[in-house]
């Protein structure tokens, strides 16, 4: 029985930094195995769509504009994505990957939400074919060259 | 208020579905006279999600992700039930070392878990430093989890046959140095919970419960174990691998709230040595076997400890590539009983103690249940249920 | 220090009114930074309180249904009105009190009660069950620590041999700090500033965990921002009164300052280093050991004289 028993926990922490992560202003870096945005080879890809069905959250499409010539376009929801990497484990041709780097995906439009992979000219030939389907998202900004 | 249109003798304080005690929507009518507290009922499901009908139109793998969603805190120990029972079904077994991660990666889990309910419960009896203490070194496993799995919460460690990812050196030493920290530590809280004038006058002989009482009452995990009951599937129904790693289950006989402080204080320190012995005897082998997206036809029960208690899994399936039936029966819904009967007789004050003293998870008490009182059954359509669940939220 | 100031400028802007509001503002910040270190956190941005402040003054202030408006709108307003009313006697920022007659601490202490007892009257006006009980809780805390805080204000009062703030203020400079020969009675008022202002562990009144905001609940706007203003400059005030009688009075800003920052320092250390009390607690810990504390002190100073 004693009164104050955090006493020392207190009066230690008036001398030392507090640890309150600054995160916008600092940030540390991230683990290797973070799991952030998916990234996609469309060289190693098979068009097998296995990631497609094994995906909890319906978060990837995969078209298939050649299959011989490789010629994928892989599109991303990463809003609906749940960041499980089920994807990965069930790929069996590491076509697929997750970054550790690009990890802050919240965004103010629902467009940024929409990542398209691929060859530059099969994304833009969706994306004039996808726009015309009612009802169906527009291709978003196409993500940097991961790929 | 009610009092200004009929004289009413009973005065009741709602707690909930929004207050600040509780951090997840459940509604308590407290019925107090005074500052005392004299019946106390709750009504849980605001947060039915339909989990187990949705995991049915799903295959079995996705089906692992949903359920690992039914608790934010305990995620793995749902998907480890799941994917036990799939396994069993199967007439798979995951490879050794698949089974020791699974147990490492719960036990973390379980350290998490314990801190962050230290925290919530030092909080509710407003001792804040306590609170901002305990949080901050539940932080270091956070980390460790994030640099282990990828995620802080939600691990998705689970494969159906086995795990995702191994644990190298790197890992395997900033677990170590984690726990080096936090021994200590969980020590000085130990210290803090028994020794502490304040705290204790908020938690010594409040909420007793007799080890008949928590038999009679159902509870399980650490409020059972806080009254002296001795039941822990870890020790009881060894799964993974736990046969291996043996764990001593932890019990105290008061049955008080300090008791369930000191008791899941004290399973830290058992959870740090069993993750100590996991990784120092790490078995060899693969990670996962392989299992074809069709189950067999069979039913199987699955049991897990999750941090709260014990966790029930029932597994049907149909032969099919989705689950036929998936019933889930959590640790908090068994413990809700405890804190209705102890809750009379005492302060106002103590009752989100007494609250937070089960370690409640309302997103788990996802469920509809209807008491049948003859013998006569009835199949519910789709359409009865939606009404009556619109009935219900009305 | 005595400077003279027209009573205008005494009232409005220093050392009443809008420096009492500032400075009171500029307390709350320094409290909760630094019950924010003691928690290893970084704690608000020095804005933060006015940010408060100037937000909730902005919002719109609804009044529940069944409850006397002049009694809800009135209230915040008394409650500030009390707590500005009694800095003008206290020796504000090492100045000479602004008004000064005999017997004014104790019209000075009432004044301080003013700002609880508008709380518990406002949690009562209101039907919200959560305000009833926090109403309770309030006054109930009110009446178990007033009398000891008041007679450990007394102690000094009495070696000084008189009851005017500015007197005892003076006594205290020319002699030995009061917390060394009356130890007591320091410990007394300070647990009991700390009660009055509602401050952890004495914060069951208001426990956000039980009963949300206690008599608080139902005000949004402006009525809760003039609460908050008034609990900012209570803050003050009772620093300051407690710097003028135990720790060798105020003579002069730096002074000042320096004193009423140590006596927040131990306060935040206080907030931080203890679990809530029940009321029956409070209560208990007030009746059984507080008042006989200050009562103890009070005999020997009285057998001394």
């Amino acid at each position: 029985m004693r009164i104050g028993a955090m006493l020392g926990d207190i009066s230690r922490s008036l001398f030392k930094r507090p640890v309150t992560e600054r995160y916008p202003f600092e940030r540390k870096a991230t683990p290797e195995r973070l799991r952030g945005q998916l990234t996609f080879d469309p060289a190693k890809c098979t068009g097998c769509k296995i990631c497609v069905r094994d995906c909890p959250a319906h978060g990837i499409e995969i078209m298939v504009v050649d299959k011989v010539a490789k010629r994928f376009v892989m599109r991303f929801h990463t809003d609906r994505c749940t960041y499980c990497a089920q994807c990965v484990v069930s790929c069996k041709f590491d076509a697929l990957g997750m970054s550790h780097e690009q990890w802050e995906l919240a965004a103010l439009s629902k467009e940024a939400f929409f990542v398209s992979f691929g060859r530059e000219e099969d994304i833009q030939a969706l994306l004039t074919q996808v726009t015309c389907t009612p009802g169906v998202a527009p291709v978003g900004p196409v993500a940097p060259a991961t790929t | 208020m009610d009092t200004q249109q009929e004289p009413r003798k009973t005065f009741v304080v709602p707690i909930g579905p929004q207050h600040p005690a509780l951090k997840e929507p459940g509604h308590f009518e407290i019925t107090v006279d005074g500052e005392i507290v004299t019946a106390a009922t709750v009504r849980l499901g605001y947060v039915h999600r339909g989990i187990e009908k949705g995991v049915e139109q799903q295959n079995w793998t996705q089906a692992m992700y949903m359920l690992e969603r039914i608790c934010g805190i305990c995620s793995h120990v749902h998907a480890t039930a799941y994917a036990l029972g799939v396994e069993a079904l199967a007439g798979v077994q995951a490879p050794p070392r698949a089974q020791a991660i699974r147990v490492l990666v719960a036990e973390l889990e379980r350290v998490h878990s314990h801190l962050l309910w230290l925290g919530v419960a030092a909080h509710e009896g407003g001792f804040d430093t306590l609170f901002m203490y305990s949080w901050r070194d539940r932080e270091m496993i956070m980390d460790v989890l994030e640099g282990l799995t990828g995620n802080r919460v939600n691990y998705s460690c689970n494969v159906l046959g086995g795990v995702k990812f191994d644990v190298d050196d790197t890992h395997a030493d900033a677990i170590r140095r984690a726990i080096d920290f936090l021994e200590p530590r969980t020590h000085h809280y130990l210290k803090v919970v028994t020794t502490d004038e304040t705290l204790i006058g908020r938690t010594r002989n409040v909420g007793t419960m007799t080890s008949l009482e928590a038999e009679t009452l159902g509870t399980v995990g650490p409020t059972a174990r806080a009254s002296g009951v001795p039941r822990d599937i870890r020790v009881d129904a060894p799964y993974a691998a736990y046969p291996d790693f043996p764990v001593k289950t932890i019990t105290a006989t008061a049955g008080d709230l300090e008791a369930k402080f000191v008791v899941r204080i004290q399973e830290l320190f058992e959870s740090y040595r069993v993750i100590r012995e996991i990784l120092d005897k790490l078995p060899a082998g693969d990670l996962a076997v392989r299992m074809k997206p069709r189950i067999p036809p069979g039913e199987t029960v699955s049991r897990v400890e999750a941090p709260r208690g014990e966790l029930f899994y029932f597994l049907k399936s149909a032969g099919g590539l989705n689950p036929d039936r998936v019933k889930v029966r959590t640790p908090s819904l068994c413990n809700w009983g405890s804190v209705l009967a102890t809750a009379p007789g005492h302060k106002l004050a103590d009752v989100p103690m007494l609250i937070a003293g089960i370690d409640p998870c309302f997103s788990c008490n996802d469920r509809l249940v209807t008491v049948r009182r003859r013998s006569t059954a009835e199949t519910w359509t789709w359409a009865k249920l939606r009404q009556y669940g619109i009935e219900y939220y009305r | 220090m005595n400077i003279e100031l027209p009573p205008l400028v005494a009232l409005l802007f220093f050392p009443g009114g809008l420096f009492l509001l500032s400075a009171g503002t500029v307390y709350e910040w320094a409290d909760r930074k630094l019950v924010a270190r003691f928690q290893n956190r970084i704690g608000p941005r020095w804005f933060q309180p006015v940010a408060d402040v100037v937000k909730l003054l902005a919002k719109e202030e609804i009044v529940p249904d069944g409850v006397n408006p002049v009694l809800f709108h009135g209230l915040p307003v008394v409650a500030l009105v009390g707590t500005l009313t009694a800095a003008l006697y206290v020796p504000m920022a090492g100045m000479a009190p602004s008004y000064s007659f005999t017997g004014d601490l104790i019209v000075t202490l009432y004044l301080l009660s003013l700002m609880t007892l508008s709380m518990g009257l406002a949690g009562a006006n209101t039907l919200d069950r959560f305000s009833l009980i926090g109403a309770t809780r309030a006054l109930t805390q009110l009446f178990s620590y007033e009398a000891p805080f008041l007679m450990a204000l007394l102690g000094p009062a009495i070696a000084a041999g008189s009851w005017q703030i500015s007197h005892v203020d003076a006594y205290a400079q020319g002699h030995w700090w009061m917390v060394l020969t009356q130890p007591v009675g320091f410990l007394v008022a300070l647990v009991g500033l700390m009660g009055k202002l509602e401050l952890p562990p004495f914060d069951s009144p208001e426990a956000e965990t039980e009963i949300v905001a206690g008599p608080m609940t139902e005000y949004s706007g402006r009525g809760w921002a003039l609460f908050r203003i008034g609990r900012d400059v209570e803050l003050l005030v009772g620093l300051t009164l407690m710097a003028a009688f135990y720790l060798g009075g105020l003579a002069n800003p730096i002074e000042f300052v320096l004193k009423t920052g140590g006596l927040l320092l131990v306060t935040a250390a206080l907030q931080s280093l203890f679990c809530r009390l029940r009321i029956d607690q409070t209560v208990g810990m007030w009746w059984r050991i507080g008042i006989l504390l200050a009562l103890a002190q009070l005999f020997l100073l009285a057998f001394m004289r």
